[in-house]
């Protein structure tokens, strides 16, 4: 439907007159002549929208009408103004990308004589095109050292409101099957603040530590993405989660944590990505990347059978060296690190703060070690192992130093580089050091003993050198995902850490 | 209409196996040991180079707080439905099939912890599985299913139990296996006056939450009708004949007392020691006593007043025969619970 307003205007004697840019063609010339002229809305509308609601495009045409309602407005200041409304438009993703048009005239007929006799009112006429309501796509996927085929239907702008349901299927190398669907919806019409209800089913194989996880359940998830390109997600999610099909040489400690549980968490994640990403978004060689997870489960109105408190930290960065060879073009070449940490914290159920805590659960734990973290090491192959399993750690730290270089006849412009690399980390357990094997996998920590854990968890990373290993390899920065293959060595490890000797493979879009 | 479908399940007719306990198959091993290195032979200068590497390496990573850690005794362990508590003592557990091997490993001679666990820690499925005591702090000992136990207890009890080698044994086997597990299953899973006890002992241990509690409950609740279903006479009933399973019941409850009245020394065919057979029986004879007995839930004076309901199979042991169901159960907890209940901080605690 047709959106219109009309706004009010008054004379305000400019005396002005910018001097033209002498390459301006015709039209631009027409109009940056006219950036200071006063000017009024006369109406407002919008084609094609046929299956949108009319109260979603209020919150993008009314502030644009109420703003232009002043008597100092300028013909800058609505086309300004505009802009902000068509990249509003653009950002529903509801309409097709290049279709918004936007048509300015001189209102034929004039408004209410008296009023706007010294102003010229404007008919502003923006047409676009919706995007198909429902898309069916099928096709492959890379996540981090997974590889995956899957089937999703979307349907958008549901009920008019730029709502969209996402039914997504699917099987991987890993993730046996994979169910879920989304319905999010901007919220009071802003595109940049969404609000996902998410139901999910999948069951995974975790080789690593020879058992396979189910989970069923939702979150309720509110995404705000900031004009300075932050972006803050808050979500509670509720999981069932089953550890079953356990292999029969798994661990002592996979046994005892083998059956059901609900998380019920709410989560904050905050991005800040300053990464340059304008060439290739998988082969950043300058700017930085911060981001943090924190999590609470369990604790008071939260309930369900695992308490702790988790948070996570990565920064990563590049420099880019010697553009000066190329005279000020980027060289290809770069330096650049990473740094990630993390601690898990187990908490009391219920409001108490100092009462008993559970120790942590293999399948709340960090895993840390493969292709797209700490190189040189098997999946999961840092931290503690019991047998062959591992087990994961309540607190870690990782870091990654690496040098990217142009192979020498590609050049810089090739998604293709040789890579330096040198990374470390370690993995560390909470432990308990009362009366141990005493009591079986239920007993629990008291608060002093928490403490006691996680400081001398947190020291024990600085204990010795880290689990290290350095190597050299080829990336090749896919648009879809980063390849790389390195042939590295083990410099440092613990006994029971799994190390890679030569040759690794690494697919995937989040590398330390 | 209680006596119409009874017959086919009684004595010596029955020869039914052994009926297995719903199971998921273990999963294939998940990880490979192919390496390309077995493939392809290594340069030699590669080799060397290899094993130059690491440079260093420090001693292992202590594992977490919640796994379980050596024990100190070097005993092996028999993974069983159990409450905290009760593994703490190693009482019985509520569990037949899981009481029915610790009894046996006990009467064996075998010493082992006991630790609560789910079936989905096992790796045909289904508790009791052992796993031997582990060599080192990271070396994980294959487990025994249940179905190896008894070649485990020849092996390694110093005072295994005889084999029975009576003809009569399979036929009195199948009587356990199949009206006497029915009835179990019929009366804790399927009677809505057994549902807080259902809860207690299966459904609360395995989460706090409402939501999978009522899941697992369901759960539990198909699987025992469609073993009952699967197992009884009418095979192609839609409905359980609840009478018909709690009949069945109680003559396979007079069959045994019979059996046991003619033994001369007190234990099923005459052994000179309880066997693996008095074990299985012992299994749901005191779980039936201890657990759905007369008014365990409603309160003695109700209960006493209560006429015989048959899904109270606790009374139906209780009378069977002239008590001889009872009694046995009385000398067997007697025999392999006989002393107070110790745990390791030396505590005390009895059997009830």
């Amino acid at each position: 439907m047709a959106s219109s307003a009309s706004s009010h205007g008054s004379i305000n004697a400019a005396d002005h007159s910018p001097p033209p840019p002498p390459t301006a063609s015709a039209p631009v010339q027409a109009v940056e002549n006219n950036l200071l002229t006063p000017v009024a809305l006369s109406s407002v509308s919008l084609h094609g929208a046929k299956n949108t609601r009319r109260s979603l495009l209020d919150h993008v045409f009314k502030p644009l009408v109420r703003e232009s309602a002043s008597a100092d407005t300028t013909f800058g200041d609505v086309l300004a103004r505009l802009s902000i409304a068509n990249q509003k438009l653009a950002r529903y993703d509801i309409f097709k990308e290049d279709s918004i048009r936007v048509f300015i005239s001189e209102a034929l007929e004039q408004p209410q004589p008296g009023l706007h006799l010294d102003c010229t009112n404007l008919d502003v006429s923006i047409s676009v095109k919706e995007k198909s309501r429902l898309v069916l796509s099928a096709g492959t996927d890379f996540g981090n050292a997974e590889g995956s085929a899957y089937t999703n239907a979307v349907i958008r702008n549901i009920l008019g409101g730029a709502e969209t349901l996402s039914v997504n299927a699917s099987t991987g190398t890993r993730t046996r099957s994979a169910y879920n669907a989304v319905f999010s919806t901007p919220v009071n019409g802003n595109p940049d603040l969404r609000l996902g209800l998410e139901g999910l089913r999948s069951s995974t194989q975790k080789p690593w530590a020879s058992h396979e996880e189910q989970l069923t359940g939702g979150n309720l998830r509110l995404a705000y993405l900031a004009d300075n390109g932050d972006s803050h997600a808050l979500a509670y999610s509720g999981v069932w989660r089953q550890l079953t099909n356990l292999a029969a040489t798994s661990s002592p400690t996979v046994r005892a944590d083998a059956g059901d549980s609900l998380k019920s968490s709410i989560a904050h994640t905050f991005t800040r990505d300053r990464r340059d990403r304008a060439g290739n978004p998988m082969l950043s060689q300058n700017g930085w990347l911060l981001r943090t997870v924190s999590e609470l489960a369990g604790w008071g109105p939260l309930r369900g059978d695992v308490a702790f408190c988790k948070s996570e930290v990565e920064v990563s960065g590049a420099v880019p060296v010697l553009n000066s060879i190329r005279g000020g073009l980027p060289s290809g070449i770069s330096v650049g690190g990473g740094l990630r940490m993390g601690v898990l914290y187990p908490l009391p159920t219920g409001y108490s703060l100092t009462g008993p805590a559970q120790p942590s659960r293999i399948n709340d734990r960090f895993q840390l070690g493969g292709p797209t973290d700490v190189r040189g090491f098997k999946q999961c192959g840092l931290g503690p192992h019991d047998g062959t399993d591992a087990v994961g750690g309540d607190v870690y730290a990782a870091g990654s130093v690496n040098m990217l270089l142009p192979l020498p006849r590609a050049g810089p412009e090739s998604p293709l580089r040789i890579q330096l690399f040198t990374n470390g980390g370690r993995l560390v357990a909470l432990k308990n050091k009362g009366k141990a094997g005493e009591g079986g996998p239920t007993a629990a920590l008291d608060s002093r003993a928490v403490v006691n854990g996680i400081s001398s968890a947190v020291c024990e990373l600085a204990d010795g050198l880290p689990s290290l290993a350095a190597g050299v390899g080829l990336v090749y920065a896919h648009p879809v995902a980063r390849f790389e293959l390195n042939f590295s060595l083990p410099l440092v490890q613990r006994r029971g850490e799994e190390a890679r000797k030569g040759l690794q493979v690494g697919v995937g879009i989040n590398f330390l | 209409m209680s006596t119409t479908n009874a017959s086919t399940s009684t004595s010596t007719s029955t020869n039914t196996a052994t009926a297995p306990r719903s199971s998921k198959p273990a999963s294939a091993s998940a990880s490979s040991p192919y390496s390309w290195r077995q493939a392809m032979p290594v340069p030699r200068l590669l080799q060397q180079l290899f094993d130059l590497v690491p440079l260093a390496t420090y001693s292992a990573n202590t594992l977490p707080a919640r796994s379980p850690s050596t024990t100190p005794d070097q005993l092996p362990t028999l993974y069983v439905f159990a409450s905290d508590e009760d593994a703490r003592f190693g009482a019985p557990s509520f569990n037949p099939s899981c009481l029915k091997w610790q009894t046996y490993l006990k009467l064996a001679g075998v010493r082992f912890h006991i630790t609560p666990s789910t079936n989905h820690a096992s790796p045909s499925g289904a508790l009791p599985f052992l796993l031997p005591a582990r060599s080192s702090p990271t070396d994980s000992p294959a487990p025994i299913p249940s179905n190896k136990l008894q070649h485990y207890a020849f092996a390694q009890g110093p005072a295994p139990p005889p084999e029975l080698t009576s003809l009569r044994l399979e036929a009195y086997q199948a009587l356990l296996d199949l009206p006497v597990r029915n009835a179990w299953l019929q009366s804790l899973y399927l009677e809505p006056a057994h549902a807080a006890l259902l809860d207690e002992l299966y459904v609360a241990p395995a989460s706090s939450s409402g939501w999978i509690r009522a899941s697992l409950r369901a759960q539990l609740r198909r699987a025992a009708e469609a073993e009952i279903l699967r197992t009884s006479s009418s095979a192609t009933a839609a409905v359980v004949d609840v009478d018909a399973v709690y009949a069945a019941a109680l003559e396979a409850f007079e069959a045994l007392a019979g059996l046991l009245a003619e033994s001369e020394t007190g234990w099923f065919f005459g052994a000179a020691q309880p066997t693996l057979f008095d074990a299985s029986v012992f299994a749901y004879t005191h779980l039936m006593l201890r657990y759905l007995g007369p008014g365990e839930e409603n309160g003695s004076a109700q209960a006493a007043e209560a006429p015989f309901v048959p899904a109270r199979l606790g009374v139906v042991v209780g009378c069977a025969g002239a008590g001889e169901l009872e009694r046995h159960r009385e000398r067997m907890l007697k025999r392999v619970w006989g002393e107070p209940l110790v745990d390791a901080d030396g505590v005390r605690r009895s059997i009830e």
